[in-house]
């Protein structure tokens, strides 16, 4: 009974024990994704805008789009909403901070996920004296977004729902020969085939994932909303595309989405960086409905963002090494813990049998005998210990690592927030098994050896007196 | 006549508690020879323990020689007593000192443990000690699943393991109701007849000390006293060949 109340107690020691370096090892893991994880946001985004910053983007404000109800009329287009309800349509947000809102043209399903908004659709035409009438623009693109996917009926306090799920979106751009060849119109990283041609039309350059979406590749035909169209080429997204987004010739998307002479949205290109603000401006005088963003008010927003930024992988390392500090202590403490159990256990089992060593040396047992006995009889019971403990580690060793250590993902602020998968789980490695065995026998020897040699040393005269 | 098989000469023993000095031995001189059953009679204090302990080389003297079977053990350091006391003695404890966790053949087996390399051999013979002591069929049994005095009976058997010099034995029958009582004094006197085996016995029991062959009476850790016991005189009706060990 007291053999397994010992066994516990070391078991639980020694879960503890594996438990902190798998811990520490999954905390690493963490801190290492975060501080790439940023890095590499900030970096694509740093690029995407440089590339555009001659760049504005137009767009009517966007509305909530809600959702309605089964059974509304539906034309089969829904212009995109954008990203995280920012609704411009533009640079693909931070690396994904905010989740995708889809939306739809007006009397359409509102397809925003919640928080999304949509983009209202715009007569092409209105907006054609942007080109004419304001000085400094260079170019003008406009663009038609539409996002498609399948509906999603979802029910909610006893009404039906339905919402989009985009599976891909059609990114209708004008190719003429001067925006193919002047203006970061088409995704640049063509990883087959080729990118699409000035003039071009049925055709489509598709991303990775609307490749493997549609399981086509270069030179097939895919259908897009009944029409065919040759796949010319497959591009990898840098972080400026949506991975989901497929490009065609801006006269095809309206074709083929019902949405003739209309568009989402405009990017106006400036003659120079320094002619962005007061064209942006004349936009914005010229017609007041629209929401006027230009390259710089990102890329300022992102200079906004780079010092949190900064401070959440500095804050991971902070944390890493309060991480690493904290599980040497706790480890210095297990360790001296588990060496005193097995001490004071062993010291007490042999007082307690002080009688019996007596007797055993009477009857002829050497020292070397008898200490070698307490010896085995202490590595034995660490060794059990050890087998508890690991299996309780195995099972127990995320709960125990989080009660035990702080977490880098808590610290920086992500709480380890599936979303952003930075939060690594705690595992116990076979190679932490191994160890954690080994160092069980290893205290288990080093906390009998003294309480072994007590036992070598009892004179048998004076065991027999002792009741 | 036969050889000793013990000598004590001129043998002291004081203790030290605090500043005082206890003498519990003083000046003490015992020749044993094999084959002798000899019972240490005394009041409480009067060194019979020490003694036996002297005798048992689980204490040493602080004066005077002890020799066992003609080796004197004086002054051999623990890494040599201990095969003395595997070898040369078996003891014999008022309180049996079985271990719990081993059944009795197991318990008889342990001094033979340093001795006998051979599992079977061990067995074997514990089998049979186990056999000459009365517990046949008592092998697999565990000490509190025995009375008194088969626990006893399975500790004597455990002090014959290595046929040893002498058999030691400290109030054999100070646990034990009156009908144990005759039972191991009579085992005792038939072992020290029948196979030869001395006998050095401390009791507090007049008639268990009247089985020896010599009985002696200390006090203040000095011989006072000594006569011949009943078992002198029934010596022969227990073993024809009287005298001679048959091993």
């Amino acid at each position: 009974m007291r053999a397994l109340l010992v066994i516990i107690a070391l078991g639980f020691a020694l879960a503890i024990l594996v438990s902190i370096p798998a811990g520490v090892v999954a905390n690493q893991q963490a801190a290492s994704r975060i501080t790439s994880t940023l890095g590499n946001t900030i970096t694509q985004t740093e690029q995407a805008l440089n590339q555009t910053l001659n760049q504005i983007t137009c767009s009517l404000a966007p509305s909530f789009g809600g959702f309605g109800f089964t059974g509304s009329g539906s034309s089969g287009s829904r212009p995109s909403g954008g990203f995280g309800g920012s609704g411009s349509g533009g640079y693909g947000g931070y690396g994904g901070f905010g989740g995708f809102g889809g939306g739809s043209v007006a009397g359409e399903f509102g397809a925003g996920a919640f928080g999304g908004g949509r983009a209202n659709p715009m007569n092409e035409t209105l907006y054609s004296n942007i080109n004419t009438s304001i000085s400094g623009v260079a170019a003008v693109e406009p663009i038609l977004q539409v996002s498609e996917g399948k509906n999603e009926t979802v029910s909610f306090y006893g009404h039906s729902f339905t919402r989009l799920v985009p599976q891909y979106i059609i990114e209708g751009v004008p190719l003429t020969s001067n925006l193919v060849d002047n203006y970061p119109i088409l995704p640049t990283d063509i990883v087959s085939g080729q990118n699409l041609q000035a003039g071009q039309t049925g055709d489509i350059l598709l991303s990775q994932n609307n490749s493997a979406y549609f399981g086509v590749g270069v030179g097939g035909t895919v259908n897009i909303l009944g029409t065919n169209f040759n796949v010319v080429g497959i591009y990898q997204p840098t972080g400026v595309e949506d991975t989901e987004m497929l490009y065609m010739n801006l006269s095809d998307a309206q074709t083929l989405t019902n949405n003739t002479g209309y568009i989402t949205s405009i990017n106006v290109y400036a003659q120079s960086p320094s002619d962005v603000s007061s064209v942006a401006s004349a936009i914005g005088s010229l017609h007041p409905e629209l929401t006027v963003s230009t390259a710089q008010n990102e890329l300022s927003a992102l200079e906004k963002n780079q010092p949190s930024s900064n401070n959440a992988v500095t804050a991971a390392q902070d944390s890493l090494a309060s991480t690493n500090s904290t599980a040497i202590e706790e480890i210095i403490v297990v360790v001296a813990a588990t060496s005193l159990i097995v001490l004071f256990v062993m010291l007490y089992t042999v007082r307690e049998r002080t009688k019996e060593i007596g007797t055993l040396k009477a009857i002829g047992f050497s020292n070397s005998t008898v200490m070698s006995q307490f010896m085995l009889e202490g590595v034995l019971l660490s060794a059990i210990a050890g087998v508890v403990g690991i299996a309780i580690g195995v099972v127990a060793a995320p709960r125990l690592a989080s009660l035990l250590l702080p977490t880098v993902g808590r610290a920086v602020g992500f709480g380890g927030a599936p979303g952003f998968g930075l939060a690594s789980t705690v595992t116990v490695s076979p190679e932490l098994i191994l160890i954690g065995f080994g160092v069980a026998i290893l205290l288990g020897t080093l906390g009998s050896l003294y309480p072994a040699w007590r036992a070598a040393k009892i004179k048998p005269a004076e065991a027999m007196r002792y009741e | 006549m036969n050889r000793p098989v013990l000598q004590l000469e001129k043998l002291g023993k004081t203790y030290t508690l605090g500043k005082r000095t206890v003498p519990a031995l003083s000046n003490l001189n015992l020749t044993v020879t094999a084959g002798e059953f000899v019972a240490i009679m005394g009041p409480s204090g009067s060194g019979k323990t020490t003694l036996l302990n002297m005798i048992g080389c689980i204490d040493k003297p602080t004066s005077g020689q002890i020799l066992i079977d003609g080796v004197d053990v004086t002054d051999l350091p623990e890494n040599q007593l201990y095969k003395i006391r595997r070898d040369k003695m078996g003891f014999i404890f008022q309180t049996f000192n079985l271990l719990p966790y081993l059944n009795a053949r197991e318990n008889v087996e342990l001094p033979m443990e340093g001795r006998i390399k051979s599992k079977t051999e061990r067995t074997e013979r514990a089998s049979k000690l186990l056999a000459l002591v009365g517990l046949s069929g008592r092998e697999e049994h565990r000490p509190q699943r025995l009375s008194a005095g088969e626990q006893q009976r399975v500790a004597i058997a455990r002090a014959l393991a290595n046929d040893p010099a002498i058999i030691l034995a400290d109030e054999p029958t100070g646990n034990l109701d009156s009908q144990n009582k005759q039972g191991i004094i009579k085992l005792l006197a038939n072992l020290n007849a029948m196979q030869g085996t001395t006998v050095i016995m401390v009791t507090h029991d007049g008639e268990a000390a009247h089985h020896a062959e010599r009985m002696m009476l200390l006090r203040d850790g000095k011989i006072i006293r000594e006569k011949p016991g009943t078992h002198a005189l029934k010596k022969n009706m227990y073993a024809p060949a009287a005298g001679t060990p048959s091993n």
